[in-house]
């Protein structure tokens, strides 16, 4: 189908896209379009105005810092993938972005888009949430920053207020041991995920993130993750409270996908080279 | 309209274009460049990739006006590459089509695979060209195509942001369209009511492959009464959650109007229906049909009910059946157990509504649409999960 009318604006600045945002509340932003394209053309999605967010410099740059890298918002997936911008984790970046959807979307949707997204089977938002990433929102009130756990509120629902974007995200550096294990179940290459989950072991820096992705709402968020690496069982109360278990074969997915993401890690402890996810 | 420049096949051109169109429409249309093809139009299946800047990308969901100072080269546009070349010759020598609708977006995405991936083998292969699909069950003979010409690369290739050399001849035929399109500004017309005829027609053709609900529930009630019920339109309409009937029924047809909610989607049909009882065996047809405007998702269905007297005559055992297949874009997000779980709900309810009408007591649910509420998330989800795979 054909997508119903829309205006479309291309602001210079995140500025001007605020206020563009502001100025209209039927107004959606819009980067690669790899989502909102489908639901434009279903028609499901009708919004008044499109604001193009995705060649603003701002969203378009890389920072690296000391403690970590700042993506723009509008950095493509296959850009990941490519190794095109520096990676602050022993390549754990380009290993997520190779297994998201095909490459023709890979070239052209957005991280940030990904993430404003929000749907808890795409790749980014689990996987980022286990790196430690945290969002930089700009909007009416001004800038702030989440703690990607605290943005991602459930299934297509982030923190975002009326008028905000998503300008970045902020990669933590990982230590050079850090170890990362990445699994998903899909029916066909490049599905959404039945079931997900990722881990970050990071001795160097204490940190051991695990987080389970696929889930009907909110990403179940494990920080303190040692006791639950060592002892994927202390896992099954909470997926019980997630739902997984009125379907059995749902729980049994979900059990063997997090145990298989664990065990990745102690093969890439053994193995420098990194597994395809 | 907006002012956009483009480079299409190495001529840059100058065009006014609709935010609303999308790229495959403005190559076929405007371009007349028709080697590209529309499949599903929302990016699934991969007909209708082209190269966005050297890169692959589904040119279906990607808009001209988002695309200004872009480079797009369609397979038109790689007649004379070198490396298209070798995947052509490959294609005929290995069958790697049939029909050739999936051709065009295999070539680009193909040539792509090759230059990324010199010496891929057949993992990778599958791995990479998992996003385009063909429907003649081709991919053996696609696939060996593609392995052959990719054995005999050496050096990867990244293609994102690449120049291609233009085809040296270009067809007359391919010009742009100029002057291309006179802009027309139209003020958005207001969605059509739900187009009712209230002249409804008996309807013989059976409904394919329909979605079959059965529920039973008993009423205490005499088999007459509940039988004067189901003559009743008003009643009957008023049983069902989220219907009100639009125009007075004559009691054998009828004209309605039925709000179902699926979570952030709401869709209004509007249709007949046509009543016919049986007296000699106390059953009876309903059959209706519909169409939501907003979507024009069309639904057709029949509930069928038969009425059974207890051995003292006191309760009346009432069984519904009711078959309805939907058509349109609705129906690719409902097909499967969330349809089927709100279409049960719907008839629960109405055997709910039903058994509290006959004891004079007012219908719950009557008043208020069905909210699928908390199915709305599951059927989101299994939707988009089969629609598109997105990081």
């Amino acid at each position: 189908m054909k997508a119903a009318r829309f205006d479309y604006q291309r602001p210079a600045t995140v500025a001007a896209a605020v206020a563009a945002l502001g100025g209209d509340h039927g107004a959606k932003p819009v980067a690669g379009g790899q989502s909102l394209g489908p639901m434009l053309n279903l028609r499901l999605a009708r919004p008044s105005c499109l604001v193009d967010v995705a060649k603003i410099p701002e969203l378009r740059r890389v920072e690296e810092r000391a403690d970590g890298v700042l993506y723009g918002a509008a950095i493509t997936h296959a850009e990941f993938e490519d190794g095109a911008v520096p990676d602050p984790t022993p390549g754990f970046l380009a290993r997520v972005a190779h297994g998201i959807a095909y490459r023709a979307v890979r070239n052209r949707g957005t991280v940030g888009g990904s993430l404003v997204h929000a749907d808890p089977a795409a790749d980014w938002p689990t996987t980022l949430t286990a790196l430690g990433a945290r969002v930089v929102l700009a909007g009416p009130q001004g800038t702030r920053e989440l703690a990607l756990e605290d943005f991602l509120l459930g299934a297509f629902s982030t923190a975002l207020e009326e008028g905000e974007i998503v300008t970045g995200v902020f990669v933590p550096r990982c230590s050079a041991g850090a170890r990362f294990g990445y699994r998903k179940s899909c029916r066909k290459v490049g599905e959404f995920a039945e079931a997900m989950c990722a881990v970050l072991a990071d001795d160097g820096r204490g940190v051991h993130r695990l987080v389970i992705g696929a889930t009907e709402g909110r990403h179940i968020v494990v920080t303190e993750a040692k006791a639950v690496l060592a002892d994927p069982s202390r896992l099954d109360a909470r997926l019980a409270a997630a739902g997984f278990d009125a379907e059995p074969a749902t729980l049994r997915l979900h059990r063997k996908v997090i145990r298989e993401a664990i065990a990745q890690i102690a093969i890439d402890a053994l193995n420098s080279e990194s597994l395809p996810a | 309209m907006i002012p956009i420049k483009l480079e299409v096949n190495g001529r840059v051109l100058e065009a006014s274009v609709e935010p609303r169109t999308h790229l495959a429409d403005f190559l076929r249309e405007e371009m007349l460049l028709t080697a590209t093809h529309l499949g599903c139009e929302h990016g699934v299946c991969g007909a209708c990739t082209v190269l966005i800047d050297g890169a692959p990308a589904r040119s279906c969901i990607a808009f001209p006006v988002m695309l200004d100072g872009a480079r797009i080269t369609t397979v038109e546009g790689l007649a004379d590459d070198a490396v298209a070349g070798e995947l052509r010759e490959a294609f005929m020598d290995e069958h790697g089509l049939q029909c050739g609708f999936c051709t065009p977006g295999m070539l680009v995405m193909a040539r792509d695979i090759v230059l990324r991936h010199p010496h891929a083998d057949e993992d990778t292969i599958r791995h990479e060209l998992a996003g385009n699909l063909c429907r003649c069950t081709g991919y053996v003979g696609i696939i060996r195509a593609i392995r052959k010409v990719a054995a005999e690369r050496e050096g990867a290739v990244v293609t994102r942001g690449t120049a291609l050399a233009p085809p040296a001849y270009a067809s007359p035929l391919a010009l742009p369209v100029s002057p291309a399109r006179v802009a027309v500004e139209v003020a958005p017309v207001p969605l059509p009511a739900a187009a009712v005829a209230v002249e409804a027609v008996a309807d013989d053709e059976p409904l394919r492959n329909p979605v079959e609900i059965r529920e039973s529930f008993e009423v205490p009630a005499p088999r007459d009464a509940v039988w004067a019920l189901f003559q009743s339109p008003e009643q009957v309409i008023a049983c069902l959650p989220g219907a009100r009937l639009t125009a007075p029924s004559d009691g054998r047809s009828l004209a309605a109007e039925m709000v179902v909610k699926l979570g952030p989607m709401q869709a209004a049909f509007g249709g007949t229906g046509l009543i016919i009882p049986n007296p000699a065996d106390w059953s009876g047809t309903i059959d209706g049909r519909g169409v939501d405007a907003r979507s024009a998702t069309q639904v057709r269905a029949r509930l069928a009910y038969r009425l059974v007297e207890s051995a003292d005559g006191a309760v009346t055992r009432v069984s519904v059946d009711v078959a309805y297949v939907l058509q349109g874009p609705l129906a690719q997000m409902s097909r499967g157990a969330i349809a089927r779980e709100v279409a049960a709900r719907l008839t629960q309810n109405f055997a709910a509504n039903l058994a509290a009408r006959i004891r004079g007591e007012a219908p719950a649910a009557s008043a208020a649409s069905l909210d699928a509420g908390a199915l709305a998330w599951s059927l989101v989800k299994g939707w988009l999960a089969r629609l598109f795979g997105r990081g």
